[in-house]
């Protein structure tokens, strides 16, 4: 009986079902950047070096893992700080890549701080909200509590790193929802960015989102002025959106077109697109074995160790590959959200929210552009695309998840 | 936690996890079957691999015509290259092929569309520029006829258009046995274009073409050409016309049309140039066509040597029209001396004992109206009229050569039935043809069409001939050293529909050696500026002729003839044009050289380094070695050393080498 006692044990403080599906993701990311980048000379050293990466994780998840519980909320303020402290020193001296300065290069290696602001970002978020004397209901609390959000995504558009910062924005609503936001208060905070993104579509959508807004204002009764400010708003987000668009670099203009059309630019912007769905459909059930993904190995879809890694998975392991990978998230994404809604304490469930969201986000930006349901965002898979410090941050972040796991007896 | 909240973001997870679920499944199981299709579609392709064009040999094996792979580069304008990766690209170029940089950059001043940077570049260079990459560039294999020895036999050779068929000559009659079948393969292509893999079950190797041995002799056709070059210098006229041929089989060892063209270029000449008048153009044959008459008569025995015949001392009223002689002079002559001394008169008639229809008869069976069925084309019949359209006077001018037009072959060909003991052979170009393997396909043999005259009488024209050369017109083709037969040729030329009284056309035909004849050769110039008469035209064309190639084949005259001493340097002049063609032509790797000559008739072995493995093995098989090969391409080592005494049975192992570029690359 002393054995079935251990393994009691251990289920109880470790969230062992958690932890194997991360590591079946990881196994499979593994696989999926060997076979991606077997032919290609000039990545031929990625996949020993995600297995170092995934070590380093490792060692940093038990760190997470083992440390008091309520050391993460006495590190929120500093970590969040040093985030922004990165962020603006990034902007400075960072390495440009594609047009982009989001790295500090440290030797061979590169080191990404919007991925770390992410733990910053979610820990001041939830630390900011779990105070007291919060009241979210209140125009100062919601535009604090967006301030203390925005401001890293503000710093990140600026790289420009426009798929990062689509995460923070997610981060910060789905947050800020937990937090038990009014329905009033989530149609101001989302409203204008719906209407921004509508207006990306053309003049018509603009008028027709405002037109839904204004049919909402009318259901919430609020006065005449406070309604006419929130339209203005709106219709302002709209106008500025255009601004944007302008400001964006033109590759990523290109992108934003070839989503609205995917077929306008076969060989441009949209050929990762066609080219990464080809992959995908042509893997059938079962797919076309480790190694044997043509797509992939005559190199028809650019890097694909990092953004497009779900199309090796489609097209060597089929419909079956892909959709474990699938299920193995949703079984993950259903923990935490178990975990979050038992805990009493509320900075650690906010905490957990936060984590769930960028997984969420990261997850159903990455796929979706895969198999052509939004644009051509380049973020990574979690656990799986390629990539020293979206590995680490994400392993810290499930180092939080199965720390609090650990003492979830203690706040419950 | 509010409930409802969890509720609602479980639900919103699973919602976005179902959206992804159901397009997963619509592109994996619904739409699998029409993206694996774009997928094969675009990673595969079929490359056409073209089969090497035969080669074209003289009888004696010098190569004329082979093969060689340049390579084009081209330049994509519409990928808008940055200044420095012009200059990049024009500092390559420069480097390699010794243009100034200025001529690309030049070159590459425009934009929007693809500009040829390099036409044509030997293979050498090429591989130079090999792993030299930059956006828009890319290469195209253009293989190339290559006519080693330029203007040599042109109008027999014939040239190929820019879309690789033949056109003329011996390229367009055999162009199907020469172009051989076009070879596929299926490659895996990637997403720049770069051929990946091969899928080597799917590919269907090309079939090179037969290679054509002519029955041309290279040096007879060089000896001819110059003779003809010569005397259209000496004696001016608009062109010059020479064949050359084996009188017993019907053999052409040389044809020559002057001025001739370079099949290299064939686009530089005109229409009228590339024609070979030899099997087109028709024209009066005037005195050449007595032998005929002559000989129908001495078949028939209607006349006899002795006879004298009274030829009116040159001009001659016949059913109101005059006949007259152009070598006036004689009141009589004998039937011997008609033919000598060619006249019109005599000739008139002593034709006249001659049935028309039996006359007609000898003259289609020495093949005139008709076609020769050279294997040349756009060969002319001339023209022969029936004898019911005859008019009173058309024997008599019938019997020296007017009213009926012939071509150069045809008058050749019956001039050969008269002296070879009376068969009409079909004259023939083409010696055999062998796959690129070099097993023989078809060999010709000689083919006679039918007998014409008998051989007495066949004798006797050749001593009538000897005559002419002797003591008759044809004087000025007499050789010292050997026995040569003969008869000139003036025909005043229709211009206008009158004949002319300053265009003519000279011509002999000539034979030797008397007693058994080797070769025989006519010679035709058309309107001489200097001269008029055949036998002061053509017949020391002739002579030049006949005496360099006699000289040449020394050994098969010597039984039959004394042989004067040679001036040493006719010799030497000669076994360099011979040696000539045994030289590789150096720094061309694809180059197709058969160095059998040496080799052959020393038993040694020769040196096979970049021989294509297809010659190679020609090669070997000739001298009766097995062989086992190593690799693809050029070869590079063989086992047993150059030089070396052969064994035959023995086994000598090759190894070769890829050195040529495959398929278009773009980058």
């Amino acid at each position: 009986m002393l054995g079935l006692r251990i393994d009691y044990k251990l289920e109880d403080k470790f969230d062992l079902g958690l932890f194997l599906s991360f590591l079946v993701l990881f196994l499979i990311g593994l696989a999926a950047i060997y076979s991606s980048t077997l032919h290609n000379h000039g990545a031929g050293g990625n996949f020993d070096k995600q297995i170092f990466w995934g070590l380093t994780g490792f060692v940093v998840f038990f760190i997470v893992y083992y440390l008091p519980t309520s050391a993460f909320k006495s590190i929120a303020v500093p970590s969040y700080l040093i985030s922004i402290f990165f962020l603006i020193i990034v902007l400075v001296v960072g390495r440009r890549i594609y047009g982009q300065r989001s790295w500090f290069g440290i030797g061979s290696l590169g080191f990404q701080p919007s991925e770390f602001a992410k733990i910053g970002t979610i820990l001041g978020v939830a630390y900011f909200m779990s105070r007291k004397n919060v009241n979210i209901d209140t125009f100062k609390d919601i535009a604090i509590a967006l301030g203390i959000g925005l401001f890293p995504v503000g710093l990140i558009f600026l790289e420009p790193d426009m798929g990062t910062s689509f995460v923070f924005f997610g981060l910060i609503f789905t947050m800020l929802f937990w937090k038990g936001i009014s329905l009033f208060g989530l149609f101001i905070v989302l409203s204008p960015g719906i209407v921004a993104l509508s207006s990306l579509f053309g003049p018509l959508y603009f008028v027709f989102t405002l037109f839904l807004v204004v049919l909402a204002l009318i259901f919430f009764k609020k006065d005449i002025f406070f309604s006419g400010a929130i339209l203005a708003l709106n219709i302002g987000a709209g106008f500025f959106t255009d601004y944007v668009y302008r400001a964006l670099s033109p590759h990523q203009q290109k992108r934003i077109l070839t989503f609205i059309n995917p077929g306008s630019d076969p060989l441009g912007s949209g050929y990762n697109a066609i080219q990464a769905k080809v992959a995908i459909g042509s893997g059938g059930i079962f797919g076309k074995g480790f190694l044997n993904g043509n797509q992939t190995q005559l190199q028809y879809i650019p890097e694909q160790w990092t953004d497009f890694i779900y199309c090796v998975i489609g097209e060597e392991f089929g419909f079956i590959g892909s959709f474990i990978v699938l299920m193995l998230f949703l079984y993950i994404f259903l923990r935490i959200i178990k975990i979050a809604s038992f805990t009493k304490d509320e900075f650690i469930s906010l905490t957990l929210i936060g984590i769930l969201s960028v997984y969420f986000i990261h997850l159903f930006v990455n796929i979706g552009m895969v198999i052509g349901i939004i644009p051509v965002i380049g973020i990574p898979l979690p656990f799986v695309s390629y990539g020293g410090s979206s590995l680490l941050v994400n392993m810290f972040m499930l180092g939080i998840v199965a720390n609090i796991y650990r003492t979830r007896k203690n706040y419950t | 936690m509010n409930n409802s909240r969890v509720l609602f973001l479980i639900a919103g997870v699973f919602i976005f996890f179902l959206a992804i679920a159901v397009k997963l499944f619509s592109i994996q199981i619904l739409k699998s079957e029409e993206l694996k299709y774009l997928a094969e579609r675009q990673q595969t392709g079929i490359e056409n691999i073209n089969a090497e064009r035969g080669l074209i040999f003289d009888r004696n094996n010098v190569l004329l015509v082979y093969n060689r792979n340049d390579i084009s580069f081209y330049l994509d304008m519409r990928m808008a290259l940055s200044k420095e990766e012009k200059k990049k690209i024009g500092e390559k170029f420069s480097a390699v092929f010794g243009k100034s940089v200025s001529y690309y950059s030049d070159l590459m001043n425009v934009s929007g569309k693809t500009i040829c940077l390099e036409k044509k570049a030997p293979s050498e260079k090429a591989l130079l520029l090999k792993n030299f990459k930059a956006i828009g560039l890319f290469y195209k294999e253009e293989p190339t006829r290559i006519y080693q020895y330029n203007n040599l036999a042109s109008h027999v050779i014939g040239y190929l258009s820019n879309d690789l068929h033949g056109v003329n000559g011996i390229e367009k009659t055999f162009d199907n046995q020469l172009k051989g079948f076009n070879g596929q393969m299926y490659v895996e292509k990637n997403a720049i274009g770069d051929m990946i893999t091969v899928a080597e079950e799917q590919t269907k190797a090309a079939e090179p073409g037969n290679n054509i041995i002519l029955s041309i002799n290279k040096s007879f056709q060089i000896i001819l050409e110059e003779e003809l070059k010569k005397g259209l210098e000496n004696f001016g006229g608009t062109s010059a016309l020479g064949i050359v041929m084996d009188p017993n089989n019907g053999e052409i060892l040389a044809m020559s049309d002057q001025h001739d063209f370079n099949p290299n270029c064939f686009w530089e000449y005109s229409d009228t140039l590339r024609r070979n008048k030899i099997l087109t153009d028709t024209y009066e044959p005037g005195s050449t066509f007595k032998t005929i008459t002559m000989s129908a008569l001495l078949d028939q025995k209607l006349c006899r040597d002795d006879e004298t015949i009274n030829v009116e001392n040159g001009k001659y009223k016949f059913n109101n029209v005059f006949i007259n002689d152009s070598h006036n002079g004689n009141s009589t002559l004998t039937v011997r001396g008609v033919l000598e001394q060619s006249s019109n008169v005599g000739m008139s008639k002593l034709v006249q004992r001659i049935d028309n229809e039996l006359f007609y008869k000898y003259i289609r069976g020495f093949g005139f109206g008709n076609y020769s069925s050279i294997d040349l084309p756009g060969e002319a019949e001339g023209s022969l009229k029936k004898p019911t359209g005859w008019t009173p006077i058309t024997k008599a001018f019938l019997s020296f050569g007017y009213e009926l037009s012939v071509t150069p072959i045809q008058l050749i060909s019956a001039y050969a039935a008269v002296i070879n003991g009376g068969t009409l052979f079909q004259p023939q170009i083409i010696k055999r043809i062998m796959d690129s393997k070099g097993a023989v396909l078809n060999e010709n043999s000689p083919k006679s069409i039918r007998s014409v005259i008998s051989r007495e009488t066949s004798a006797r024209m050749r001593e009538y001939l000897r005559g002419v050369v002797e003591n008759g017109t044809g004087k000025a083709a007499k050789l010292d050293f050997i026995s040569v037969g003969g008869k000139t040729g003036t025909s005043q030329k229709l211009v206008d529909g009158k004949y002319s009284k300053s265009h003519y056309n000279s011509s002999f035909i000539g034979f030797f050696p008397v007693e058994n004849p080797q070769i025989l050769c006519l010679v035709l110039v058309n309107s001489p500026e200097r001269g008029r008469y055949g036998g002061a035209v053509a017949a020391p064309i002739f002579k030049e002729v006949a005496e360099k190639i006699a000289k040449l084949n020394s050994k098969l005259f010597q039984s039959n003839q004394i042989i004067k001493k040679e001036k040493p340097e006719l010799k030497n002049h000669y076994s360099a044009i011979n040696s000539e063609s045994n030289i590789t032509p150096a720094s061309n790797n694809t180059i197709r050289k058969i160095d059998n000559n040496y080799a052959l008739k020393n038993n040694l072995m020769p040196d096979l380094s970049s021989y294509s493995l297809r010659d190679a093995l020609l090669c070997l098989s000739k001298l009766g070695l097995k062989y086992k090969i190593s690799g693809s391409g050029i070869v590079v080592a063989q086992s047993i050393t150059p030089g070396i005494k052969i064994q035959k049975g023995n086994t000598c192992i090759i190894s070769c080498q890829e050195s040529k570029i495959n398929g278009a690359v773009i980058y």
